[in-house]
């Protein structure tokens, strides 16, 4: 049985959990599990303070109000909260950047802090032009069968494999 | 419902969502890259078990008509571009929109610079949508799903495609057990292979 102050549990039972949480989406707000439009939402809202003028951009608009945005923004936060609740459970606290980057890069911290910023960028412009990330498109798009999905799904799969493989060094 | 109820049941889900998410260990960086780089097969693994209890649960939701799905629209040009780019930036960020989060959460300092540079990306993306969308609507089918167009009703596809996701996972868990990829700080990373020729002392890291 797993318990709350595990490290880590078996990731499909874990997987299966989060696999369930589209039924309250569904239930309750009619739609699927997603991540990335909730970043619109945020930049939208805090670029309308400088430019009132977004509004008139309908993408920007259709992103700006609603039950469902919000939901969407709140939903993030959410997890930034649980992983604290879990990490300080079990003791799995993080400090700085995980070691991984130095074996894979050789970057000091500045260099990969530069690196992640350039990296979420265009993370979240690639799943914007798609219309979906891992979320919206991996979890939710697939488990609905859409056949956009499996294409973004391969062709994300397709673009991670090509960067770490070409870009890095082995981890391991 | 409201925007303040929908609000609640955010944060709710998405605690839920983060500790299991954390729980995975799929938020790791190492995780990530292993998985790109073919060596760790653990974000697959719940990423397949994610996509199987999603599978049977809407199998189930719109078969007895409780739920309708809501797909997105298959746009070729904008799955294919904006998948590869997301792909570049998951393996350079070792995170996905929503793991960033995760990393947050659980103390990572660089993920802030990877949350600022998202917002940033998708402020941009916004701004830039009006001139990209009749690019990005190019050859666009519409809401197509395996189930329109076979014709075979979804539950049959949905339960079809999650047993074969079981059946895959059944065989990875027996070809290599997922604790052999957890690595011992729980981080998906292993130690670094030793070097040959075995005649030379290896230096401690």
């Amino acid at each position: 049985m797993p318990r709350l102050t595990d490290k880590a549990w078996s990731p499909y039972v874990a997987g299966a959990l989060i696999g369930l949480l589209q039924i309250p989406a569904f239930l309750f707000l009619g739609t699927a599990l997603g991540a990335s439009s909730s970043f619109v939402t945020v930049g939208a809202t805090v670029a309308e303070f400088f430019d009132p003028g977004i509004r008139a951009i309908r993408y920007a608009a259709g992103h700006l109000d609603g039950a469902k945005n919000w939901w969407q923004v709140a939903l993030v936060i959410g997890i930034a909260a649980g992983a604290f609740a879990s990490s300080r459970l079990s003791g799995a606290v993080r400090r700085g950047v995980a070691p991984v980057w130095k074996r894979a890069t050789g970057l000091s911290s500045g260099g990969r802090f530069v690196m992640a910023f350039f990296a979420g960028f265009l993370m979240l412009m690639g799943a914007r032009i798609a219309d979906g990330c891992t979320s919206g498109h991996g979890l939710s798009g697939m488990a609905q069968l859409s056949l956009g999905s499996f294409a973004a799904v391969a062709a994300m799969f397709a673009g991670g494999i090509l960067t770490a493989t070409l870009l890095f060094r082995p981890v391991r | 419902m409201s925007v303040i109820t929908a609000i609640l049941l955010g944060l709710a889900m998405g605690a839920a969502f983060g500790f299991l998410l954390e729980k995975a260990r799929v938020f790791e960086p190492a995780v990530i890259l292993g998985q790109f780089q073919l060596r760790s097969f653990l974000m697959l693994r719940v990423f397949l078990a994610g996509v199987a209890a999603g599978l049977v649960v809407l199998a189930v939701m719109t078969g007895f008509g409780w739920a309708k799905l809501a797909p997105k629209a298959l746009l070729p040009m904008a799955d294919i571009a904006g998948g590869l780019a997301l792909g570049v930036g998951i393996a350079l960020a070792g995170a996905c929109p929503g793991t960033v989060l995760a990393q947050i959460g659980s103390g990572y300092k660089d993920a802030w610079f990877t949350l600022a540079g998202g917002i940033l990306g998708a402020t941009a993306f916004t701004y830039a949508e009006p001139t990209l969308r009749p690019a990005l609507q190019m050859a666009g089918q519409g809401r197509l799903t395996l189930d329109v167009v076979t014709g075979v009703p979804f539950w049959m596809l949905g339960l079809g495609f999650a047993a074969v996701l079981v059946v895959a996972l059944v065989a990875m868990e027996r070809w290599r057990p997922w604790r052999e990829e957890i690595g011992q700080d729980h981080d998906g990373l292993m130690p670094p292979r030793e070097a040959t020729p075995p005649t030379r002392a290896v230096a401690a890291e």
